[in-house]
């Protein structure tokens, strides 16, 4: 540093400093304006007694914590907080099932194999609200072709009133939540089984190890890492799911399928009760922060590589 | 040989296996397709056919002229004009998220800066953030500021989409080129600028695909935001005709499924035009590292 070209070397260095700062700068004030600022003000609406009229304003009076008590204490909110976990574990569990055995399959080379990989990403690229509306047409009582299905199997005597029966209407958005986020799960798995060694799945073909064997002892431990970023993602994915709820039940019949994603719009843009709604989008929010530490523990890789980059 | 190969009845079942579940994941679809083909009579006849049963385009013909050919359910509305909104919207998300993205990943690539760490670890978290949360904030704040019911307001919000995954994406790819690229041009007296605008943004032309794509999909097929940010005079994306024509007291199922299918439209186009990117996207968002 002390020779004597160090001083325009330092003044080149800080010109890049100065550009990778102007390259940054529209992104940080967009995260600090579209992320920080509603979720900070998020916090102060949960905390405040709000109607109508205090939405001109910028403060309301102080409410303490009455909003998270009459959320707490209301039945419906509590069911869409229990439910929102239901869904949720259910949807994953489905998902997994169906997207591993998928990307076994596709891991087999066959015939079309290619093109039924790139097919199978439909559901991922529909609007949400499109996907509910689908299934909203798919489980009506009448002429809706899951119950024709059901009907013309001999599986059911009479039209099922999928959308009408409260305790039915939670498996229409549980099963069009499932048939959504397959595509996700398949192609994940799937490229990380690409990543398997050949010579690995040889040797223990060598040694006598069968499909089961293979499969739980070496392949599941090999691609254990994307298995828990694919479903941490997709726990995330799923506590947010809205759009589907609303183009599929609309959260009824008798709030049966209110999650806590419908019962806060609900709140807030129905009722216009915004500080319940934000205290609802609270819960809703710790949820899925609770995930973050270890999100970015699973991603500590791009973490890692950014101090590698050149200056 | 290798020793995994199967047998070829084995292929074949594995092929027959794979038509099956492609069969499952893509019916809904095709029932809406057919659906949308068929008139308002064979909806309402309480049977579902699995081809099209008396094919007739009214449903389209109402859809785009807002005209109901109906007597029993009525529609609010034609969807042509939303379909130009929807448009304007994903192609105004798109713009800003790559305006925002690009250079925000190229400096978080390349420079060695030291917000790196906290910036990129922001974006991953803004990744989880629901948009509910979002956008029960942003209608207040943007309420004070006049964006709600505007394009920029619906831009800004549905661009939460985008931006945390191209910057993500985007700087994944610029990991990829060689630094000796940008050293070369410094070294012939290019300045930052020239560097990033002549030599890395021709070289990540295909990173931006996938990141444009994801972008104007997103922009597209929002429903959240377009229903929270807008209040339903003027400015109306496909989305929310949807949204608008179930809630009627009776729903005319023909008009929203050809409505649907248009909706529908713009991911089977990308899906065909940009099918390695989406898929090269799909992995590159998620698993990284």
């Amino acid at each position: 540093m002390n020779t004597p070209t160090g001083g325009p070397r330092l003044s080149a260095r800080r010109k890049q400093q100065l550009a990778g700062w102007l390259f940054l700068s529209p992104a940080i004030a967009y995260l600090l304006f579209a992320f920080a600022l509603p979720i900070i003000y998020n916090v102060m609406l949960s905390f405040e007694q709000t109607s109508p009229a205090t939405i001109a304003h910028f403060t309301a009076p102080w409410a303490g914590l009455d909003n998270y008590r009459a959320v707490f204490n209301d039945p419906t909110s509590r069911d869409a907080i229990l439910r929102t976990f239901e869904f949720t574990f259910g949807s994953l569990l489905g998902q997994f099932i169906i997207g591993f055995a998928l990307a076994l399959l596709f891991s087999l080379r066959f015939p079309g194999g290619t093109l039924a990989r790139s097919l199978i990403i439909v559901p991922w690229l529909l609007p949400l609200i499109v996907t509910g509306v689908i299934f909203r047409f798919l489980f009506q009582a009448e002429g809706g072709a899951i119950n024709q299905v059901l009907l013309n199997l001999g599986l059911v005597d009479s039209p099922v009133q999928w959308l009408n029966d409260p305790h039915l209407a939670f498996w229409t958005i549980l099963v069009a939540n499932i048939w959504l986020g397959v595509p996700f799960f398949t192609i994940l798995l799937y490229s990380a089984l690409q990543d398997v060694p050949v010579e690995i799945k040889e040797a223990a073909v060598i040694d006598g190890a069968g499909p089961w064997q293979r499969l739980r002892l070496l392949i599941v431990p090999i691609i254990l890492p994307v298995i828990e970023v694919t479903l941490l993602l997709g726990f995330v994915f799923t506590v947010k799911v809205f759009d589907l709820v609303i183009g599929l039940t609309g959260g009824g019949p008798a709030n049966s399928t209110q999650l806590i994603t419908t019962w806060s719009y609900n709140l807030s843009f129905q009722v216009f009760n915004f500080g319940q709604g934000a205290a609802l989008n609270n819960v809703l929010l710790a949820l899925a922060l609770i995930c973050s530490p270890l999100y970015l523990w699973l991603s500590r890789g791009s973490l890692e590589t950014s101090q590698g980059g050149a200056g | 040989m290798n020793r995994l190969d199967r047998s070829r009845p084995l292929r074949w079942l594995c092929t027959f296996a794979a038509i099956a579940a492609l069969a499952l994941v893509l019916f809904p679809v095709y029932a809406i397709i057919v659906g949308s083909f068929e008139s308002t009579e064979t909806l309402f006849s309480g049977t579902f056919y699995w081809l099209p049963h008396q094919a007739t385009l009214d449903n389209y013909r109402t859809v785009l002229q807002g005209t109901s050919a109906s007597t029993q359910a009525t529609v609010s509305g034609s969807q042509a004009g939303h379909i130009l909104t929807s448009l304007l919207i994903g192609l105004g998300t798109t713009i800003f998220a790559l305006v925002v993205a690009v250079p925000a990943a190229y400096a978080l690539s390349k420079y060695r800066l030291r917000v790196t760490v906290i910036v990129v670890s922001a974006l991953l978290v803004a990744q989880i953030v629901p948009s509910i949360v979002l956008a029960t904030s942003l209608f207040i704040i943007f309420h004070w500021i006049h964006l709600v019911n505007t394009y920029p307001g619906l831009i800004l919000a549905d661009a939460t989409y985008a931006i945390p995954f191209a910057i993500l994406v985007l700087r994944a790819f610029f990991f990829s080129l060689p630094n000796e690229l940008m050293d070369a041009a410094r070294v012939d007296g290019a300045s930052e600028w020239t560097t990033f605008r002549r030599i890395v943004i021709p070289l990540a032309r295909s990173a931006v695909i996938t990141v444009a794509v994801f972008a104007f999909l997103a922009g597209w097929g929002d429903f959240i935001f377009a229903l929270t940010i807008l209040n339903g005079s003027g400015i109306e994306p496909i989305t929310l005709g949807i949204y608008s024509y179930l809630g009627n007291y009776s729903t005319d199922w023909g008009a929203v499924m050809a409505s649907a299918v248009i909706a529908l439209l713009p991911a089977g186009v990308m899906l065909a035009l940009a099918q390695r990117y989406i898929a090269s996207g799909l992995t590159a968002g998620s698993v990284k590292g």
